[in-house]
């Protein structure tokens, strides 16, 4: 895979005293549905900018597919960016917006097959003498990713694609939207600040703060491996334990156990991250309790979500979260809050934090 | 039922401000345009006679003698071509500078908002003698010229319908400008955006996209300036110079200078009719179309 089709190459910006992007470099492949992620002021919508043409990076360059276009005007580029609000022309039909960038270098008869098919890749055939208003959310957003697509552009550029719809919407959207990126093999670089998101539709993913990329990978390695304190936070649910070096083990003030690693430290004090569904909870009475890797607590709040229940369970100074699956049907199969429970994990699930 | 009362008052507000300052002088100049003339004190007589039985003494005769002197049709001509020339500039000058007010930081457009209205603080009199002050031909401008090095001898810049056109377009300017800032205020930057990011270069983005947008602006703004225009009287008054009558200048002469009120009324009257129609047909024709396209 052509790791090099966009290079994104030492971008800084600034707006006046305000430092936006610091020093940013990313290399994306051809094909790949790329994420940013980052809660607001992170700098990422910023960075989308930048590939669009819109913001001028102060330094750094931006290179397409071999070409360097740093300095091309947006309408000079071969990619297309979807905003967030969509922009879709009210003053115009649902067809007139679709043809609205391929207007200048195809005849009618081009236009009107063009059109057609795109209308047809993405289901909207019937709403192409609409005008803008009459459009749902779903409707808009369909129109917005044709009006780019119909250009058949070598990057498109998504402005938090799926914000402005509802949740149930959303989830549809989600996968339609990576199948269709997987059919025309376009590559797709989006903002979100939703983590699900990220992480459902990205093949890769860079996490962004304060104008710097803390980590890029893909969402299972960026889940499971976190390298950072904020990202393990971020995504996900985290149970965050500070552990230093006693005698030969780990100590954790907070929990008053011991814990096991699998590998050496460098630092005698350091975070580790335990995921709430690595935790495994079973009553007291079921196991012996071992000084390693485990705890006794107490059940002190719980949340019945469906498929899975969240316990918030108290030990010492600290309240660990459990996901816990609901395999059984019986509904008696969750522990009733005040329980008294141990809870028992595998050494691999502790996953050590670099800062 | 009280509040009902009030409401009902309040709708029908504008409609009473209507009648009262614009129907009924409306239907007095009509009156008088209708009456016969005659020496005297008002120099017309009444149109409904009581001496000997009841008679109605109307007359055409004033609309008669307006509508076959082209004195006055070309007057009236003269100041339609007039508004359409200023409105032109107003309007070349106007949309920029709106645009860039419009869109501009929030600071910045408050400063560029106070100075378009400030003028309006000192009289609009003094603001054209003042032109007439830099125009003269030992004026500013001239002086400045001269000693340039640019001209020989001063050029005449006053008393001639460019000296009227620009009093003009300087005076209505704010006119123009602040509907269209109120208009383009609202415009979502991210369709100019969007527009270019689907290939279009600024120029095209500004015929397909920007322009087509500020219809409603430029409509309001346009109105504003060409309406008034075509009866300013003293721009050209004072600006102009006996190269090119025009119809606020007739009506005067005609009213204050000739005594003829029955003739200024019947022109006045005709001027409105000839003006408010065609605008009251392209208003409603307008918000039909508007309606149907959303905009």
């Amino acid at each position: 895979m052509d790791n090099n089709f966009l290079v994104i190459e030492n971008i800084s910006k600034s707006f006046g005293d305000n430092k936006v992007l610091e020093n940013i470099n990313l290399n994306i492949s051809k094909s790949e549905f790329f994420g940013l992620l980052g809660s607001s002021g992170s700098g990422k919508t910023t960075l989308l900018r930048i590939l669009g043409g819109f913001e001028k990076p102060d330094t750094g360059r931006v290179i397409l597919d071999g070409t360097d276009i740093t300095n091309l005007e947006p309408f000079e580029r071969p990619l297309n960016y979807m905003f967030q609000s969509y922009a879709l022309f009210p003053h115009l039909n649902v067809f007139n917006n679709l043809a609205f960038g391929i207007k200048e270098n195809f005849t009618q008869k081009e236009i009107e097959i063009n059109v057609r098919n795109i209308a047809e890749l993405l289901s909207i055939e019937h709403l192409l003498n609409r005008r803008i208003k009459q459009l749902s959310g779903g409707e808009q957003q369909r129109v917005a990713l044709g009006r780019c697509l119909i250009k058949k552009p070598k990057l498109l550029l998504l402005d938090e694609p799926l914000a402005a719809l509802d949740k149930k919407l959303r989830s549809k959207t989600q996968l339609e939207l990576t199948t269709l990126q997987k059919k025309l093999k376009i590559t797709f670089v989006f903002v979100t600040h939703d983590q699900e998101e990220a992480m459902s539709l990205s093949d890769r993913m860079a996490i962004m703060k304060n104008g710097l990329i803390l980590e890029c990978s893909s969402p299972e390695e960026i889940y499971e491996n976190p390298k950072s304190l904020y990202t393990a936070n971020f995504i996900g649910i985290a149970n965050i334990i500070e552990i230093y070096k006693k005698d030969e083990n780990f100590y954790s003030d907070d929990l008053g156990i011991n814990f096991k690693l699998n590998k050496e430290l460098k630092n005698t004090k350091t975070n580790i991250l335990l995921r709430p569904e690595k935790i495994k909870i079973q009553s007291m009475n079921n196991l012996k309790t071992s000084s390693f890797n485990s705890f006794s607590g107490e059940i002190l709040e719980k949340s019945y979500l469906g498929s899975f229940t969240r316990y918030e369970i108290k030990i010492k100074n600290m309240i660990i979260s459990v996901l816990d699956q609901n395999f059984n049907s019986n509904s008696n199969y969750n522990f009733p809050k005040g329980e008294k429970v141990i809870c028992i994990w595998e050494s691999e699930s502790i996953k050590v934090l670099e800062d | 039922m009280k509040n009902k009362l009030f409401e009902k008052y309040f709708v029908f507000s504008p409609y009473f401000w209507l009648v009262l300052f614009f129907f009924i002088p409306l239907a007095i100049i009509f009156k008088i345009s209708i009456s016969v003339s005659e020496w005297g004190m008002p120099p017309y007589q009444d149109i409904f006679l009581f001496d000997n039985g009841f008679k109605i003494n109307t007359t055409f005769e004033n609309y008669v003698y307006i509508f076959s002197d082209y004195y006055y049709i070309g007057s009236f001509v003269n100041s339609l071509i007039l508004a359409l020339i200023s409105t032109f500039f107003c309007l070349l000058i106007g949309f920029p500078l709106a645009f860039y007010i419009a869109t501009s930081n929030i600071r910045l457009r408050n400063i560029l908002l106070v100075l378009v209205v400030i003028p309006f603080w000192s009289s609009f009199l003094l603001r054209v003698y003042a032109w007439k002050i830099i125009l003269q031909n030992n004026g500013i401008l001239n002086v400045i010229l001269l000693n340039l090095g640019i001209t020989s001898e001063p050029l005449q810049l006053l008393y001639n319908q460019y000296a009227v056109i620009m009093g003009i377009v300087y005076t209505y300017l704010p006119l123009m400008i602040l509907p269209l800032y109120g208009y383009l205020n609202k415009f979502d930057l991210n369709l100019i955006e969007a527009s270019k990011d689907l290939g279009l270069n600024r120029i095209k983005t500004f015929f397909k996209v920007i322009l087509p947008l500020s219809v409603p602006g430029i409509v309001a703004g346009s109105l504003l300036v060409f309406i008034p225009v075509v009866g300013e009287f003293i721009i050209p008054e004072m600006l102009g110079g006996s190269d090119r009558l025009y119809y606020g200048k007739i009506l005067w002469e005609e009213f204050f200078v000739n005594r003829n009120w029955p003739g200024a009324s019947a022109l006045a009257f005709s001027g409105i009719i000839i003006l408010v129609l065609p605008i009251v047909i392209f208003q409603i024709l307008y918000s039909r179309w508007s309606q149907k396209n959303e905009i």
